[in-house]
């Protein structure tokens, strides 16, 4: 009885701290956030909305003047949009790797509840293959829908050029024979660059890009944990954005102490690369902002020693002083736990032109903390190629707040051919394209050439 | 430990059964959570992460062990507690349960990322617990001795 009620005591006090700290969220957004004093809890602040897919005719919500529909509805896990020169969309799908070897007790309860918000159980299972999505009128309704590559390792990053396309599997950057106009790859990949993957793959999800002269790939590599809990060896190579040869495979570190960055992304027109970051968890609900940053060859960025810039992190050791004087601090902050994953550069005419030379970022959602935020994608303003002003709100709606659900959850983003935004949504199963609100596609462009092989 | 020596009943098996596995299963938290602070110690001095885990599992593994033995020495009790006072019974059992219920409260601090995951409140915890069990099972043995006469 006394074990009964001491427990019963201990639940009660821990359920009535179930709220975050009043904070100023917008406090939290861009160059110099505030930051409270870490925290570290018995049951650290967790709250994982579900998923239950889309309702018929509910739609996220757009902001004034545009309009949203689904390209492609009933995917199977849709995480990255990419536009080919041609005009064709992929759609790259993924299910999770393998799941890790249990460390503590704590592990597989933790992974228990992160797999409650990535699925629901009549929706779409979750496979890891590239849909090609044909809408060459530009008109919203795909004249084709077809699978180009099946049965990969956990994709995520795919970027074509000059007749080759290269899919950034969870192990393994592949590049496959492709002339744009193609619906089907049939031949077998050719092992470019080995990736870090399993058996431990925390953060899998490995994206792509191609340097503005096409010699170099670049593909992000995430940390192996939270903050080293799974030791030193398994960091080896990670938290970092490999540069990689595009004709040998060879690789270099481009740049380090990136706990989770995805989406690396060229500014239209410069050699500047950025790329999204996921900070670190279990500090409280205020704490770590994920952040949108500009990357320099050598840098180094703080993970897992610091946090934004010289906040050094309690939970490391041995600590490294050095590495924590050296560290970066980033260009951009987004908020705490959003979950940034997806970025593009808009630089078509198609929206508004307040749009234009701005970024897209999708935020995937947080889980550790009571109150949600991300779970939708914002606009970022830049002047003169740098992040600049507040993050707005572009396309919102994906929770059910009411009823603490996901409708659908955004991540990677890209822009197609007539300038439409094109969202990738995993949980909602489905392909999201922004356009002006009454847009018709009347005076499409062209589609590009093709190019040569 | 059985204290069915101060009825002039005859023993009976099921209370002997009950109080057997309630000896029997106390051996497991008491070994668990004094090694726990050790392999705490251990990690502070090597930053391997290896001992972390041990001190985790520890940890765990007692408070299962030790809430059966809990379990099953509380129904030896309550069978037994009309046929005389056991001296000493009392500090018994209120160490083991304070025990256990740090223990708890040390596996949510264990179960942290990292460093603070045991140093500060996770090795105070574990120190404490550790000295409670130890203190607990002496408060036992005692009882046990002076029954036993």
């Amino acid at each position: 009885m006394k074990i009964f009620l001491a427990t019963f005591g201990a639940t009660c006090a821990l359920l009535a701290g179930c709220s975050d700290p009043k904070f100023d969220e917008s406090s939290q957004t861009g160059p110099n956030p505030a930051l409270p004093d870490p925290k570290e809890f018995l049951l650290p602040p967790v709250n994982v909305a579900p998923g239950k897919g889309w309702p018929a005719n509910r739609t996220p919500v757009v902001a004034a003047g545009l309009q949203i529909r689904a390209l492609a509805l009933g995917l199977h896990h849709p995480r990255f949009v990419y536009t080919l020169p041609n005009g064709d969309i992929l759609a790259v799908q993924a299910k999770s790797p393998p799941p890790e070897p249990v460390k503590r007790p704590k592990d597989p309860i933790v992974a228990k509840v992160k797999n409650k918000a990535t699925s629901y159980p009549d929706g779409p299972k979750a496979e890891s293959r590239i849909t090609l999505i044909r809408d060459a009128d530009g008109d919203g309704t795909p004249e084709l829908t077809t699978v180009l590559l099946d049965k990969l390792n956990s994709p995520f990053g795919v970027v074509y050029y000059e007749g080759t396309l290269y899919v950034a599997n969870t192990d393994a950057v592949v590049a496959y024979p492709f002339t744009p106009g193609q619906t089907k790859i049939a031949q077998p990949g050719r092992l470019l660059t080995l990736l870090p993957g399993g058996p431990i793959d925390h953060h899998w999800t490995k994206s792509l890009t191609i340097s503005p002269d096409g010699t170099k790939l670049y593909a992000t590599v995430g940390s192996n944990s939270n903050i080293v809990e799974n030791g030193w060896d398994a960091e080896r190579d990670r938290a970092c954005v490999w540069e990689i040869d595009r004709a040998t495979g060879a690789h270099r570190i481009f740049a380090s102490g990136l706990r989770n960055p995805n989406s690396p992304q060229f500014y239209p027109g410069t050699n500047n690369i950025f790329v999204v970051v996921n900070e670190r968890d279990e500090l409280g609900a205020h704490l770590v902002p994920d952040y949108l940053t500009s990357i320099k060859d050598g840098g180094f960025y703080g993970w897992p020693y610091s946090y934004w810039g010289q906040h050094v992190d309690p939970r490391v050791r041995p600590q490294n002083p050095n590495m924590v004087a050296q560290a970066i601090k980033p260009d951009y902050a987004l908020g705490s736990h959003v979950a940034a994953l997806g970025l593009t550069f808009y630089t078509a005419n198609l929206l508004p032109p307040h749009y234009r030379g701005g970024a897209f970022i999708g935020e995937h959602g947080s889980w550790d903390r009571y109150t949600p935020s991300g779970y939708k994608v914002v606009f970022v303003p830049f002047v003169n190629g740098r992040p600049s002003g507040k993050p707005e709100t572009v396309v919102n709606g994906f929770l059910d707040q009411a009823k603490g659900r996901t409708f659908g959850r955004p991540v990677g983003v890209a822009v197609d051919r007539f300038g439409a935004l094109i969202i990738a949504d995993d949980v909602g199963n489905a392909v999201w394209r922004v356009t002006p609100a009454g847009w018709h596609p009347a005076g499409a462009p062209p589609a590009a050439p093709t190019q040569r092989r | 430990m059985t204290d069915t020596r101060a009825d002039t009943r005859p023993p009976g098996a099921g209370r002997a059964v009950l109080g057997g596995l309630h000896a029997l299963l106390g051996a497991f938290p008491l070994a668990y959570f004094t090694f726990a602070f050790v392999t705490d110690l251990v990690y502070t001095r090597t930053y391997n992460l290896q001992w972390q885990y041990f001190s985790i599992w520890l940890i765990t593994a007692g408070l299962v062990m030790g809430g059966a033995s809990i379990f099953f020495g509380a129904v030896d009790w309550l069978v037994t507690r009309r046929s005389g006072t056991h001296r000493g019974a009392g500090w018994h059992i209120l160490l083991t349960l304070a025990a256990w219920v740090l223990a708890l409260i040390n596996a949510f601090v264990h179960s942290r990322d990292g460093w603070t995951a045991v140093a500060g409140e996770g090795i105070i915890l574990s120190g404490i617990v550790a000295l409670l069990m130890l203190l607990a099972a002496g408060m036992s043995a005692l009882t046990y001795r002076r029954d036993a006469r």
